[in-house]
Formats: structure tokens, sequence, C-alpha cells
């Protein structure tokens, strides 16, 4: 069978597997002797939200060579995006007066709430309006969750255009330090303006599903599953799409050598500028999810630590593929929680809970010196080539005979560069 | 703060100007064909000093941008800066109070001065091996962690100069080993695409590093006890006009007040850098070191192994991380995440500095302490300022990123 | 019919003048040599021309269009192409991929495979086409070496710099270069070769530019070039 076959028919049986998953679970009764419970779901949603994390920064680091550290603030950003406008923005058949009224068509008003202060008894704006200055039978709606999910990513893709654009000058350690910077930056605004996010104590969104869906409780799993789910099948099949084309093809090309691609017509800025903006929307996106998913979200989600467990999921799955980097984070998600056990060795009791990240953070190191290209990776790279070609090996031989021929008009070459210009040393 | 609103609009004015001083003036140099080198952050700096009224006649008359003019307009916009916030808030401390402003600027040189050190070994490490080390906030934690506990938990009673030259030994031994096995194979051929390799694998080392003392010493803060107490001391006697020192506290003038672990830190800090100058100048090692930061080519002729002063930069490098903690772990509580803003810090301070200059990483460490005193004594609610200290300096780094990358000292990129 | 015009090209780093008011001008498909001694400024030259670095002053034209403000893609779009001095295949990617992105890179809304008999015929130009789907750092570095001039064929320009293409390279390498540069020069493209291997400047171009220390000291026809006192002095006159 050749590699791209299996490919495409081991993806398919993924996706169908993956679909049919709660079909399993104790809410649905479970196939057979396999039950799975509302915990295991739960880790699977989690498992498909970092998976689209660790796989959309494959696609900025490993692809386009771009090292930023600022992935989360995205994630972070598409959440907070969505939270605020479910804290803020409200829909009335009627202008509340003391609120910021914005008249929309069709006799509705689009009232954005005031910030109230912390530890004072202000009341809401719109509080006071129901009493006071609402007509009796105003309407008053919660925005949409899924167009403020919408606005997340779109938040998401105007911060990836400016971060994108300001990094353009910035090359491999520096683009690390500023999108630390970055990030470190919105978690102290975050922090600090708790009047509008809460602060440390986070921000709570309403959940996806309010009401539930479909006859699924509002607490179900299932719901919620599916909405990762189709996210991260959808960020999967972009990637790949977008892998396949110029863009894979040209931001590869600035990952290896900048100016060449530059001196070969390669736009550079454009899709520098592009890879950012694509995968910080899909960060963005993931973020809201998970968000709503959770029901709240604080700036712990931007610390650094929390950045370090998407690149180590993406490294040890395989940094340079986003099918690799993907299941590494899904396969990483489930061994972590399954080491939350005591492990006894003789006298000796390890609290795995507390080792389990130790034991992670060596198994990165490790992975990043002897086996650059990930644990998956290596397996992936057997099974599409099939053994070694013969033709490769053929090449090897030719080349090496090359290569002593070469040496020699080296020699030759330096030895002529020298009589041609004596004392002229740089 | 009473009118916010002025100084907002003159933050707001300054970034305005000096945005479109960047953008524009390349562009009318590139069309009258003169250098364009310096002008992007030449005019940054012009249009943020004066606005249109130093832009048009730059504009207008387009004169070469010399250092000169660059220095005074950065002056003219820390004037402004200070000048607007004082209108806007003209009862705050900082600027009613000078004897609470000196003492702020006395309390950020002395922090300034342990930043100073801490970057010194980051920077160390880059002008040797050309790496950022991720990890050197664990390394300071580190530092910290050994000597508090020795001092309170091993040896009770112990000297603090034992507790900081263990943890020196121990922060030295950690960055050597690692340096040893991940980073001496880049030096070699065997590590494809280095400079992210590099990255990378300081990043996995700080995460390590950083969950290893977590399951040793749990999440709990600790904080060592003052290493020397001053004896009670006034000068002259009764009045203390000049000079008072109560255990925990020194007073200069009755105005200056500097709390002693502060102090104390500072001063291990300077002793600590007279010994790395005389190392550095006086030493073969020392010489050889900064022969390799100059020109490794050069050196390896000279018979100087490379290989292994690069060992020796990084385990050094962490081992001034690890000084500084030990050093510090009297003045903060100390945790295992203690190390993400210090070296966040320390980031700034190499980058404003200079990459790899080792002048610029002590003024940068000065400065960014400046300016964390300024921003924790004049921000007017105190939980928004304690919670926009790591900010601060994340704003200095981004905008030196921007304008200069090459920061104060910093070599040509 | 391809023009190229370099005005009082001046640059400096710092305090070190590396172009003291260099001016020529291209006109056809030329075949010109760019020889000086080390530190003469010649690539130097090439990066202002290519737009890798901007002039301290002094202005470049294209056929009528100022290139030099433009960023080095700009000035790829118009029409030059150019190897560097060091090898710089695009290591992770395929021979194949190597030559399709300078092809994709000029058409917006080309797709891969209208480009892959062309990138096939190049390859067989180039004595390099059993290679096509190799990653390039597999490549030795004479094969590199054709590789990038097989991009540089895909890119399709007007015009040419080659940096310093024959250095260490096998002799069977080079005889498919020098191949590469007349074949390719009687089509009709330009170039402006820079090279160490005096035997190989002087029989191949038909127009010399010699650069000392900045300053362009000559320019004409190899023969009257080599006779010059000047070029002798501070160039060939070591080298005899």
């Amino acid at each position: 069978m050749n590699p791209a076959a299996l490919y495409r028919v081991s993806g398919s049986i993924a996706v169908v597997i993956l679909v049919l998953l709660p079909l399993a679970s104790s809410e649905m009764g479970g196939v057979g002797p396999l039950v799975l419970n509302s915990y295991f779901m739960h880790l699977a949603i989690t498992a498909f939200f970092y998976a689209i994390l660790a796989s959309s920064w494959s696609l900025l680091a490993g692809y386009a060579g771009q090292f930023s550290f600022g992935h989360m603030a995205f994630m972070a950003i598409g959440g907070y995006t969505s939270g605020l406008i479910g804290k803020f923005i409200r829909f009335t058949t009627a202008p509340s007066e003391l609120c910021t009224d914005i008249p929309l068509p069709g006799n509705w008003w689009l009232v954005i709430l005031n910030i109230r202060r912390v530890g004072t008894i202000d009341e809401s704006c719109l509080d006071m309006a129901k009493a006071e200055t609402l007509p009796a039978g105003t309407l008053i709606v919660f925005p949409p969750v899924w167009a403020s999910i919408a606005m997340g990513l779109a938040m998401g893709a105007v911060f990836g255009l400016l971060v994108g654009w300001l990094v353009l000058r910035l090359r491999s350690t520096y683009l690390a330090l500023f999108t630390i910077g970055f990030s470190e930056i919105l978690r102290a605004s975050i922090s600090a303006e708790i009047p509008i996010t809460e602060g440390q104590s986070g921000l709570e969104l309403v959940p996806l599903f309010p009401a539930g869906i479909l006859g699924f409780s509002s607490t179900s799993k299932i719901p919620p599953y599916y909405a990762m789910l189709f996210l991260f099948l959808f960020a999967m099949a972009l990637m790949t799409w977008l892998a396949g084309s110029r863009f894979g093809l040209f931001v590869r090309a600035i990952r290896e050598d900048e100016e060449a691609a530059a001196a070969l017509g390669v736009n550079i800025v454009r899709y520098k500028v592009l890879v950012f903006v694509v995968t910080s929307t899909l960060a963005a996106a993931a973020g809201a999810l998970q968000g709503h998913y959770i029901g709240i979200i604080t700036p712990n989600t931007l610390i650094i630590l929390q950045m370090s467990l998407v690149i180590a999921m993406a490294v040890i799955g395989g940094l340079e593929n986003i099918y690799t980097a993907s299941v590494g984070a899904i396969i990483i998600t489930f061994v972590l929680e399954l080491l939350r056990t005591n492990i006894e060795i003789g006298p000796l009791l390890i609290d795995m809970t507390l080792w389990r990240l130790v034991f992670f953070g060596l198994l990165l190191m490790l992975t990043l010196r002897f086996q650059r290209n990930g644990l998956l990776f290596p397996i992936l790279e057997r099974i599409s080539r099939g053994g070694v070609a013969e033709e490769t090996v053929s090449i090897r031989v030719e080349e090496e005979e090359l290569d002593e021929e070469e040496a020699v008009a080296d020699i030759e070459a330096e030895e002529e560069e020298r009589a041609a210009s004596p004392g002229n040393a740089k | 703060m009473e009118n916010a609103a002025i100084f907002g609009w003159a933050l707001l004015w300054i970034l305005f100007w000096g945005a479109l001083g960047g953008v524009v003036t390349p562009r009318i140099y590139a069309r009258k064909d003169l250098e364009i080198s310096q002008a992007s952050f030449g005019g940054a700096v012009i249009g943020a000093a004066l606005g249109p009224f130093s832009l048009v006649p730059l504009w207008l008359a387009t004169p070469k941008i010399t250092s000169r003019l660059i220095g005074i307009s950065i002056a003219l916009v820390v004037g402004i800066f200070i000048a607007a916030f004082a209108l806007a808030d003209p009862d705050n401390l900082c600027v009613a109070n000078g004897g609470f402003v000196v003492s702020q600027l006395a309390n950020g040189i002395v922090i300034g001065i342990i930043y100073g050190l801490m970057a010194l070994g980051l920077t160390l490490i880059f002008s040797i091996l050309g790496v950022v080390s991720f990890a050197h906030g664990e390394f300071y934690m580190i530092g910290g962690m050994v000597t508090y506990f020795m001092t309170a938990q091993w040896i009770p009673g112990v000297s603090p100069i034992v507790a900081i030259l263990a943890s020196c030994v121990v922060t030295f031994a950690i960055g050597y080993v690692f340096e040893l096995i991940f980073l001496r194979p880049m030096g070699s051929g065997e590590i494809e695409r280095p400079t992210e390799y590099a990255i990378l694998v300081t990043f996995g080392l700080a995460f390590f590093l950083q969950y290893f003392t977590q399951a040793l010493t749990s999440a709990v803060p600790v904080k060592a006890q003052r290493f020397f107490p001053f004896p009670r001391v006034e000068i002259p006697a009764e009045s203390g006009a000049l000079l008072t020192t109560t255990p925990g506290n020194v007073t200069i003038f009755d105005a200056i007040s500097v709390p002693n672990p502060r102090f104390t830190a500072a001063v291990l800090a300077l002793m600590m850098l007279a010994a790395l100058l005389w190392f550095l100048y006086r030493t073969w090692v020392g010489k050889a070191l900064r022969a390799v930061s100059q020109d490794r080519q050069a050196a390896a002729v000279t018979g100087i192994n490379p290989n292994s002063m690069n060992t020796l930069a990084f385990s050094m490098g962490a081992m001034l991380a690890g000084l500084s903690g030990a050093s510090l772990v009297q003045v903060f509580s100390w945790l295992p995440q203690v190390g993400i803003p210090a070296a966040a810090r320390s980031f700034v301070i190499i980058v404003l500095g200079g990459m790899g200059s080792l002048p610029g990483a002590f003024l940068g460490g000065l400065i960014v302490g400046l300016v964390e005193a300024a921003g924790t004594g004049c921000i007017p609610d105190a939980t928004r300022a304690a919670a926009y200290i790591p900010a601060y300096g994340m704003v200095i780094l981004t905008l030196v990123l921007l304008l200069k990358p090459t920061g104060l000292f910093g070599r040509e990129l | 019919m391809l023009e190229l015009t370099a005005n009082s090209i001046y640059k400096n780093f710092g305090g070190l003048e590396v172009l003291k008011d260099v001016s020529f001008t291209v006109e056809g498909p030329e075949l010109i040599g760019l020889i000086g001694p080390n530190g003469a400024g010649k690539t130097t030259l090439t990066n202002i021309l290519d737009g890798a670095l901007k002039p301290s002053s002094g202005t470049v034209y294209m056929n009528g269009e100022r290139i030099d403000t433009r960023p080095p893609y700009g000035v790829a779009r118009a029409g030059l192409g150019r190897t560097f001095q060091v090898t710089r295949a695009f290591r992770r990617m395929t021979v194949l991929e190597n030559l399709l992105i300078p092809a994709m890179a000029m058409r917006a809304t080309a797709r891969q495979r209208d480009f892959e008999e062309k990138a096939h015929e190049v390859l067989e130009f180039l004595t390099i086409a059993h290679l096509r789907n190799e990653y390039a750092r597999a490549l030795s570095g004479g094969q590199q070496k054709l590789l990038e001039l097989g991009r540089l064929l895909m890119l399709d320009p007007q015009m040419i710099i080659l940096d310093e293409p024959f250095a260490g390279v096998h002799p069977r390498l080079m005889e498919v270069i020098y191949r590469y540069i007349t074949e390719i020069n009687a089509q009709g493209k330009a170039f402006i070769i820079i090279s160490h291997d005096m035997d190989t400047i002087f029989t191949l171009s038909r127009r010399l530019l010699v650069l000392n220390y900045g300053d362009l000291i000559a320019d004409g026809d190899p023969e009257v070039v080599r006779e010059d006192p000047e070029v002798k002095a501070a160039y060939l006159g070591e080298d005899e």
C-alpha cells in the first residue's frame, strides 16, 4: 500500500472511532463491556483542546520556524474576549437609559454594561434600569455563545496580525523573548484589571450549551465533546490543506532560509504574518471553546508553565508534523492523568502527582537531545518509506566519491585563493 | 489619580507621534536618498519628544540623525512623561514628597545591582555560547532554595556565607552537567539547527528543575532570616540625623531608608561583581573566556579549548544566577515558581543593555531596578501596581526589541 | 531590453566605508565578471543590488523602476535573481520543492503540478534529475550549488548574479556550471559573476568590473582591464 493511501485510511479510521466514541460513554449506556465514564469524556475534550494548541504551534514553530512562546496568550485572548462579551453585553427591546445603548435595526438595542468597582456595592446599570427605566415586558437577551466565540476568534486573528507584524524583524531568540514579553504583559494586565476581568479569581463564562441540546442535559459531556472534536477536525483539515498548498511550501522555505526565500521572490512579510494570523486564530478558537466548556478562565492559563506543557507535547510527539504533534498531545494528556497515582518501590513511596511532571520534563530534554523529530515521527517515517529505498543507497555511494574529489578541488581552490590575494585577509 | 485624563492623553500623544515618526521618517529619508539606518528609531523618539513641532522641522530639514539628537529626544520624552504624571496627580507621594522619591531611588538602585548581577550571568552565557538560557530563573530559584534550606533546616545556625557558597557549588554543578550532556554536542555539529535546539532544551531544563524542586520542597513559600542584622547605631549620637541603623533597616539623612536584607544583598552582589571582574580581567582563564567571546576561531588557534570555555561560561552564568537568588532569599519569599519573573527580568535587562555586553547588563539592571521602584511607588492603586510589576520590564523589552534590537551597548546584529 | 543602472552607490557600516560611489550600467544580455581582492565590497554590492541591504546613499534602477527601496522579493519579481557565496539550499525540503518555490512565488494562482515538468527539464539540464525526491541536505556541496542555479532558472529572471559559482566545485560540475552560464546567457539573460578563479573569469566574461576597497577602479573589456596599471597594482600585480 502506498503511504498516501495508508495515511488516508488510518486517518479515516481514527476519525470514525473518535466520532463513534461517545456511544461507549456511560450516558449512552456503553458498548458491551466498554463503558467510558464522564471523567474519561472530560479528558478526551481536554485532549482535543491541547491537540489543537500543540498542532497549531507546530505549524508556527515546526513548519514556519517561528518559535513563539505567546501561543497561550492567543488562547487566552479567545477565551477572555468571549467571556467579556458574555459579561458586558446584552440585547434589549428597549433602551436602558442608564447603560451605554447602541440602537440596532428592528427595534433592538445593544447594551454595554458598566464596569462595577470591586469592594463597593455598585449595582449593575441594567439591574437598576430594570427597576426604573425599562418598560415592563422588555426582553433582555444574552449574546449567543456562538457569536461571542466568533468574536473571540476575530480578536485572536487581530492580535495575531498585530504580533506577526511587530515580530517581522525578530529572529529566533529575540522572537522567543518578545513573545514571552507579550504573554507576560497580557497576564499582568488581566490579573490587574480586576473590575473587568475578575483578576486571579477568574472570569466566568456561560456554558457552551446553556439549555442543553437535542435532549442532552446541560451538564452532559457529549455535546461539548462533539463541539471540541469538530473544532479539532476542522483545524486539522485546515492545516493539512495549508501545509500542502503554496502556503506550506513558502513557510517551510522561510524556516530554512529567509533571505534565500526572499531572493527567490517569496513575499516573506505576507507569509510570516499570515502564519501568525492562522495559528493564533486557531488557538483563540480552542481557548474560547474550552473556556465555555470549563465555565471559567483565569490568568494562570497564560503562565509560562502552561506554554511549556504545549511545547513539550508538540516536541515529544514530533514538532515538524501537525499530526504527530496532535497525537502526541492526546497521548500525553491521558498519560499525565494516568500517572496521578502513587508508586511503591520497596520502602520508597513516590507520589506521582508530584513527580510525573519531573519525568515529563526529563523526557522533553532527552527527546530533544536524542530523538529530535519526536518520538512518534520515526514510526511515521518508517511507514511512509517502507524500508530504505535502494536509490538512496546508490546516491550515498556516489556522493561519497564526489565528496572525496571535491575535497581535492577544495584544497586546490583554497591554494589558488591564497595565491591570488596574499595578505588580504578580512 | 485625580486627572487621569491628562496623563492618558499625554501618553496617547507620545505614542501617536512616536509611531508616526517611526513609520514616516525612513520613507522621507529614503526619498531624499539619505541614510536610513537610524531613521526609524530616530524618527520615533524625535516624534515622541515634541510631536509635530519636532517632526515637521525634521522632515523639512532632514538633518543627519546623530546619537546626540536621539539622546536629547529620549531625555525630553522621559521629562514630558514625568511632567504629565506630576500634573495629573499632584498629591502623589512621588510628586509631593522628595524624601520618598529619594528613598525609592535608593531602593531601586540597590535592587538593580542584584538584578544586574543575575543578568550578568545570562549575558556571559550568551557572549560565549550564543545561547539565551531560558533556565536562568531556575538557577536563581535553586540558589535561594539551597541557601534557605542550609540556614533554616539542614544545619541551623550555619553561617550564611557557607550557605551561599553551597548554593554556588550546587548551581555550578547543575550548569556543568547540563552543558556537558545537552549543549556540548552543539559545538561539534552533531545537533542540527542549534539556536532552535538551545531555546527548547534550556526551556526543558527550566520545566524540569522547577517541578523537581516543587516535588522536593512542596509549594509552601519560605523566607530566610536576615543574614547580617545591623548593629544599632546613631550618627551623630541621639539625633541620628546623618545615619541611623536598626537591625532591620538603615536610614541616611533621615530620608533615605533601605531595609537591611536589600542592603546586605546589594553589598554581597557588589563583592561578587568585583570578584567576577577580577576573574575576567586578571586571570588567564578569564582572559581566555573573553577571547572566545570576541573571536572563537582565533581563540581556538591560540590553544584555548572553546568547548571547555563553553562549559565554564555556562556553569559560571548559572552560578551567578544562583548567587543572586542566594542573596535575595532573605528579601522575598521563595517558591519554586519564583524564578519565572526573575528570568523574565533578566531577559529585559540583557536586551536593554545589548545582548552579550557585560557593562550593558549591569546598567540595564540599574535601569530596570529604578523603573520597577518608580512603578511600585508611584502608581496610586497598590494592588493594581503590584499586579503590573512584571509588566513594566516587559514593556521595556518589547519597546527595545521593536525600536533598537541591539540595545544600549549591543553589537550590530 | 534589460537595463540596470547603479548610481553612485555608497555604503558604510559605522565608520567602515565598504562602497564608495560605485556607478555602472548593464544593457542587454551582457556577461560581466566582478572581481576584486577580499574585502573589496563585492558581496556588499550584490546584496545592495538584490535589495537585501539598503545603500547608505545612491540608487539602483532596473528597466526604469527604482529597486533599491524594494525588499528582496520585490527585486526578485522585478527580474533579478542571485545565488549566495555560501550555498543556501532549503535543506529540509526536497530538491523538487526547492525548485517549485520560485516558480510558485512568481505566479499567484499557479499550482505545483503546473511546474513539475519544467522542474524536471531544469534538473535534467543540470544533471541532477535522479535526485529530485531527495532532501536537499542529502546532496553534496556541488550538487547543492547546481540546485541553486536550478532555482534561478525556475525564477526566470532577466539578470542573474552568481556569487563565487566555481569555488570548491569538482571539475566535472564546473563544466556543467560553465555550460549553464553560456547557454542561459545566449538565451538573453544578463550575468554578473563574482569569482576568484581568474582564468575562468577572463575567458568567460566579456566585460570586467574591478572593485578595490570600495572603489570601482576599472570597467571594460577583460583584455583592456588586464593591462590597466591601477588594476595591476591593486590586484593582479600580486597575482603574478
